[in-house]
């Protein structure tokens, strides 16, 4: 086989990486961002390579691809075997903007509250113990109706009468600072 | 489990179910996994393990290992989380949390979000795949079985039924109903749940049921504050009843708790 070019590499890996950008970018399933084994196969075996170059591409535009493994962990690199199996998705790198979202106020709160109160409960509470935490300062109804939207957005799950820390919160909420914004 | 009724081996059951118990209370409760006293499980398993004979007795044995195995890894569980960044105690979070405003604590939710960025469009290629799916779609009608109609309502008990059963007779019903715009004309505009609750929940349940009756025939109406999160309820305007059976008709559910109507009587009480 012929010796690729400088020229050529760079063109294949410019490809590449917009290939990944639009992957990324554009919703393919019902939770946002791309298993790494999909990314393999659309972009070949270099795909943390590539993600890698996007990365510092969009590293301008303050966004940064995020690797979320399904264990629920916050991943920099590692091996390559589990790399197939995390999700990629893009994030805000910093929250510099002040609004990125159309919740009210109230929501945003009760759902802060929510998110620390199983943090500190390693991670998982029973649904009736969040609703009468949150009962001190909001109506039932609304804690029902919020905690079931929350579910359904993502930011957390359901399991046998307890909620747990959901795949959005583990890729869109820093669980270290949230906690550190409370107690300060 | 069998039925053991020799004296002897029903105080090593009773010790090894309450040491049984108190692992599942762990795992359910999620208290500290550290309260159990993994040595002297073992010593007490250990101290009756010659005395096994039959398969009920092995079975208990092997229970009990296989929930303080579950015991162990939360005690594994616990540490690690303890040792974690993340780990808080939960007592001083819940009053730090009770104490900061909703404006705090969204304004700490923002500063610790990083929202995902994904936008969702309809390629011309998802739109083609759109357009076969359709054109290899059956009609509706030959595959109205994929719809069933939910079976409840072949078990719905209704008004009518009930008077045909002799449960209940339609004068007694209608007296109810009646009694009920009684006294919504009599109390005027009011919010909904302080009408409705009264001295038992039970009651409270019964007119909510009976107040149905009466917004679903227009004789009574609701003002729906959604803002504010209030309901009202005042007796309907005759002249507008009349025109009730021609517009459509909307479901409102309105929530009725056992735990409402208690907060509801205290503070009842309380005035």
């Amino acid at each position: 086989m012929e010796c690729e070019t400088e020229e050529e590499l760079r063109i294949r890996t410019e490809r590449k990486v917009k290939k990944a950008a639009q992957l990324l970018f554009f919703r393919r399933h019902r939770i946002p961002g791309v298993k790494g084994w999909e990314l393999k196969k659309a972009l070949g075996d270099d795909y943390v390579e590539v993600i890698a170059v996007l990365n510092s591409a969009l590293d301008t535009l303050g966004v940064e691809v995020k690797r979320i493994s399904e264990e629920g962990g916050e991943r920099e690199g590692g091996e390559e075997k589990k790399a197939e199996r995390d999700r990629f998705m893009i994030v805000l790198k910093s929250p510099v903007i002040e609004k990125a979202s159309g919740e009210r106020i109230d929501n945003i709160a009760m759902l802060s509250a929510t998110l620390a109160y199983i943090i500190s409960k390693q991670g998982k509470a029973p649904r009736k113990a969040v609703e009468e935490f949150l009962s001190d300062k909001f109506p039932k109804q609304r804690i029902y109706f919020a905690l079931d939207r929350y579910i359904k957005q993502g930011y957390m799950g359901e399991d046998d009468k307890a909620l747990y820390i959901g795949w959005r919160t583990r890729a869109e909420v820093d669980r270290k600072a949230l906690l550190d914004l409370i107690l300060t | 489990m069998g039925n053991y009724k020799i004296p002897g081996k029903q105080i090593k059951f009773d010790e090894l179910f309450r040491l049984l118990n108190f692992c599942k209370t762990i795992q359910t409760e999620g208290t500290d996994p550290f309260d159990l006293d993994v040595k002297r499980f073992l010593e007490t398993l250990k101290h009756y393990h010659k005395k096994w004979k039959s398969l009920d007795d092995l079975l208990l044995d092997a229970e009990a290992i296989a929930e303080l195995a579950k015991i162990i890894e939360l005690q594994g569980k616990w540490i690690k989380d303890r040792s974690s960044s993340f780990y808080i105690d939960p007592v001083l979070l819940e009053l730090k949390l009770k104490m900061l405003e909703p404006q705090q604590l969204a304004t700490a939710f923002f500063k610790s979000w990083h929202p995902i960025i994904s936008l969702d469009r309809i390629t011309p290629q998802r739109l083609i795949e759109g357009l076969a799916y359709w054109d290899a779609l059956l009609p509706f009608g030959e595959r109205i079985d994929e719809f069933p109609f939910p079976s409840v309502v072949e078990s719905t008990f209704g008004i009518e039924d009930l008077i045909e059963l002799n449960i209940l007779s339609k004068t007694e019903f209608d007296d109810a109903v009646q009694a009920v715009l009684n006294e919504l004309e009599e109390r005027g505009k009011i919010e909904y749940h302080d009408f409705i609750y009264g001295a038992s929940f039970e009651t409270s349940v019964k007119k909510a049921y009976l107040t149905s009756y009466l917004v679903n025939e227009g004789r009574a109406e609701l003002d729906i504050k959604p803002l504010e999160e209030e309901v009202f309820i005042s007796p309907g305007d005759t002249n507008v009843n009349a025109q009730a059976h021609h517009t459509p008709s909307r479901s409102i559910p309105i929530s009725l708790s056992y735990e409402d109507w208690l907060r509801w009587s205290v503070k009842q009480k309380r005035n």
